[in-house]
């Protein structure tokens, strides 16, 4: 954000000096100070090169929800999002009922207590942007093939919480998450896989204890193990590829690999790494709110990775996060660039092999 | 600080002249410029904010800022990276922050000249990035590299890791343009590394911290890229055996970019055998034939002198994570400060023994293990080393009193205080043990001829006369 804005209130040590002024009371925390908190991406990319290794997400989404503690509003920009996830349980504003939308031919699906494996856990922006629904289509399809018993919440799947707990809205939060908690226990399952980076992390991380009771995988973990099994092939595609690290998949939950992996298992693709990749990869834009509340911005920090993209030559870019493939793509289309943008999961269903085990 | 009507005559100003949108007033705006990385009394923190900061993009948005404080004779403090070690930037009188951040771009890069002229804001770190498609590089490779910006550099005469082939930035400047305190725009001369026309205007402005005039263009010396590159490291017993290692390279006619002897608490990260206290590392670029050669005559010393050489891996992790250190660090434990002396090589261990021995523990503090000793290979020979800022009953006292005693030490021993930092406020008052009382006056002169108002960065770099 500051590469882009450059005010030192934006930079982490800006914003530290300013949120430690509050803290000590030589100031009180007014609009400004509120925007300000607001322009972290939670991206974590700083802390890479922090030698002093500050925890500086940590601290501003903390920093988030103290302001909300004190009774300071909520960025306007975000309201909206807050009012649907009270009303309707995604922030999206679109009926519970839409969620199963994607999912037409795969009705009997349903999670059955007991009989479901594997519950996919689909998470509101897959479910409920139509530009994305390709994603969880090609996700089950590829689960179909590899002959899984999975299963799927549909219309009953809730938010896992995860935009609110970036902006800091702890209250709505905790109520979300106990209930979502609840609903994805119940089906039962073994483990739940889940291909958005952002739920990934909220499921793993801000839900205590819950990797104890069932094995959470994200969709390129999952993928993997197909793969190794045998379950998944795929057909030689002479393409070239780069991978974009999603932040909260990355350096957030540190699966930097397995996508390398699955994407190595394709005959004739060729990965090219951009410049700035793993623990180093730049932020799409979209993360933590910041893509509401400050969209121009948003908007550079996605153009910055799509060119950085082109420089590798590569046809592709493939990543393994809604926001990511949202964000970009809307970047690569006002930029007019050509480079084609897909999630992971569209990509393999592409290029799946017929007679996986699934089908044998 | 101005009054609050005055502030708003003077915002209203400025927003007026160069445009609403850079200028910054709100207190969470004008809070983080409240300090750079120095430590001030703790007591302090806080107090000095600036008034207003500015985000100007051109020269002609500087000349205007200039002409709306000089009526008002309002402080300007010029601000690059803002990683300052010394206060430089602290606005200890108020006034208005010009923050050159924003004039980040690269104006003409000229490969049959060899030079680049940048606005003063773009970091090193992105100018060599840029200077890279043209085969080019700057050599600047200071700790702060990632965000320390031309113009600080410049203004601080900082240091560079490739001094002894490429020189500091101090040496690459050709010419600067920069809005003196009248608001007029000096060129400092044609885009010449070397002339014997007018007086050197241009190295006036090195180590100036904003105090004479605000830098606003630079055109620098670059260098063709090297055709290879080569680092040796090498294991000693203690710093004082790697440092005869070091004194030896120095008495020898081989080239190399940089390089640093200095003491650790444990080299057997890097694959030293156990007990290894001291490194030994030198940098080499050139041409294949040369790095080649060099490399051979380096290692014989390091044979000759008792060193042991660490394997490629080992020298390549350790050259990624040397890289990367700077003085930042601070920070991870709070109470840091460093130092970056120049002693005379034949006093080194006069220095540290007194330092260590006496100094250091009559103000109830020491050396930050395992960074007690270091010095820096070459032509330019930082002696150097952190230790802990003193804390609890009159910290800042006893701050002052310590920093005053190394300053005697290190310039009775004919050397100087800070060859890097800069003097900011932190060393201000102990100066004038390092200039006679005639130095200082011309100081004072060239500032009272460029600057009569004293409104370009007031407080910093010269003491008062008593």
């Amino acid at each position: 954000m500051y590469a882009e804005i450059l005010e030192e209130a934006i930079s982490p040590k800006g914003r530290n000096l300013m949120i430690r002024a509050i803290m000590l009371g030589l100031i009180e925390p007014d609009e400004r100070a509120v925007r300000i908190a607001y322009s972290c991406l939670l991206c974590r990319r700083d802390e890479k090169s922090c030698t002093a290794e500050l925890k500086n997400a940590e601290a501003t989404e903390a920093f988030r929800k103290y302001l909300l503690g004190r009774g300071l509003p909520l960025l306007h920009e975000h309201e909206l999002l807050v009012k649907s996830l009270e009303n309707y349980g995604n922030p999206w504003q679109e009926a519970k009922a839409s969620r199963k939308r994607w999912a037409k031919d795969l009705k009997a699906r349903k999670a059955v207590k007991g009989k479901t494996d594997t519950l996919f856990y689909v998470g509101c922006t897959f479910a409920l942007d139509r530009t994305l629904q390709e994603s969880p289509r090609a996700l089950a399809h590829l689960m179909e093939r590899a002959g899984e018993n999975f299963g799927l919440l549909l219309e009953d799947e809730l938010c896992c919480g995860s935009t609110v707990k970036r902006i800091g809205h702890s209250r709505l939060f905790e109520r979300l998450r106990q209930e979502n908690e609840k609903r994805l226990l119940e089906t039962g399952a073994k483990r739940i896989v889940t291909a958005c980076a952002g739920c990934y992390k909220t499921l793993k991380q801000d839900y205590p204890g819950l990797g104890e009771k069932v094995q959470l995988l994200h969709s390129t973990e999952y993928l993997l193990s197909l793969v190794k099994d045998g379950k998944l092939k795929f057909k030689g595609a002479p393409i070239k590829v780069t991978y974009h690290d999603p932040c909260h998949l990355g350096r957030h939950a540190e699966v930097f690999e397995e996508p390398r992996e699955i994407l190595a298992a394709v005959p004739g693709l060729q990965l090219i790494e951009m410049k700035d990749s793993r623990e180093m990869s730049r932020c799409c834009g979209g993360g933590a709110g910041v893509k509401t509340a400050y969209p121009e911005v948003s908007r550079k920090a996605a153009l910055r990775r799509v060119k950085d993209a082109e420089r590798t030559g590569a046809d592709t870019l493939v990543t393994a996060c809604p926001f990511c493939v949202q964000t970009l793509r809307e970047a690569a289309a006002d930029y007019g660039s050509k480079i084609e943008i897909l999630e992971l999961a569209v990509l393999l269903d592409r290029l799946a092999e017929p007679g996986g085990a699934g089908l044998r | 600080m101005m009054d609050a009507k005055t502030r708003d005559e003077v915002r209203q100003g400025l927003a007026a002249a160069i445009g609403d949108h850079k200028v910054l007033w709100k207190e969470p705006d004008i809070i983080p410029y409240t300090k750079d990385t120095f430590r001030i009394r703790y007591e302090d923190e806080y107090k000095f904010l600036p008034d207003l900061v500015v985000l100007p993009e051109t020269t002609s948005d500087v000349q205007k800022i200039v002409a709306v404080a000089a009526t008002r004779k309002i402080p300007l403090i010029a601000k690059g990276g803002g990683s300052s070690r010394t206060g430089m930037l602290v606005p200890t009188k108020g006034g208005i922050v010009v923050d050159t951040i924003k004039m980040n771009k690269v104006i003409e890069v000229s490969v049959a000249e060899l030079y680049v002229t940048v606005q003063p804001g773009i970091t090193l770190k992105e100018l060599e990035k840029y200077l890279e498609d043209y085969g080019l590089a700057l050599n600047q490779e200071q700790g702060s590299f990632k965000v320390a910006t031309v113009g600080g550099a410049i203004s601080t005469s900082g240091f560079s890791r490739k001094h002894q082939k490429y020189g500091t930035i101090a040496d690459r400047v050709m010419s600067l343009e920069v809005v003196l305190a009248d608001g007029r725009v000096m060129r400092t001369g044609a885009k010449v590394l070397y002339t014997s026309t007018g007086y050197r205007l241009g190295q006036l402005f090195i180590a100036a911290e904003g105090t004479l005039g605000i830098i606003t263009e630079a055109t620098l010396r670059v260098e063709p890229l090297p055709e290879a590159k080569a680092a040796i490291l090498a294991f000693y017993d203690d710093f004082w055996t790697a440092n005869d290692a070091a004194q030896k390279v120095m008495g020898t006619c081989v080239t190399y970019t940089g390089g640093e002897a200095y003491g650790v608490n444990d080299a057997s990260e890097y694959g030293a055998s156990p007990g290894k206290k001291g490194v030994f590392y030198l940098g080499f670029e050139g041409t294949k034939g040369e790095v080649e050669a060099e490399v051979a005559f380096v290692t014989d010393i390091v044979k000759r002198t008792g060193g042991t050489i660490a394997d490629p891996q080992h020298t390549a992790r350790f050259m990624a994570k040397y890289t990367i250190q700077w003085c930042g660090a601070r920070v991870a434990t709070g109470y840091e400060g460093p130092l970056t002396t120049y002693v005379p090589m034949k006093r080194m261990r006069d220095f540290y023994d007194k330092l260590y021995g006496e100094i250091l523990p009559k103000y109830g503090t020491g050396p930050l293990p395992g960074e007690e000793y270091s010095l820096d290979v070459g032509r330019y020979r930082i002696v150097a080393g952190r230790y802990f800022v003193p804390k609890g009953d009159r910290a800042w006292e006893r701050y002052q009193g310590m920093l005053r005693e190394i300053a005697e030490l290190a310039t009775g021993l004919g050397g100087s205080i800070s060859t890097c930092h800069g003097v900011g406020i932190e060393h201000r008052d102990n100066i004038e043990l390092e200039y006679d009382e005639v130095a200082l006056d011309t100081m004072r002169a060239i500032k009272m001829a460029l600057d009569p108002d004293n409104i370009m960065n007031p407080g910093k770099k010269i003491p008062d006369k008593k």
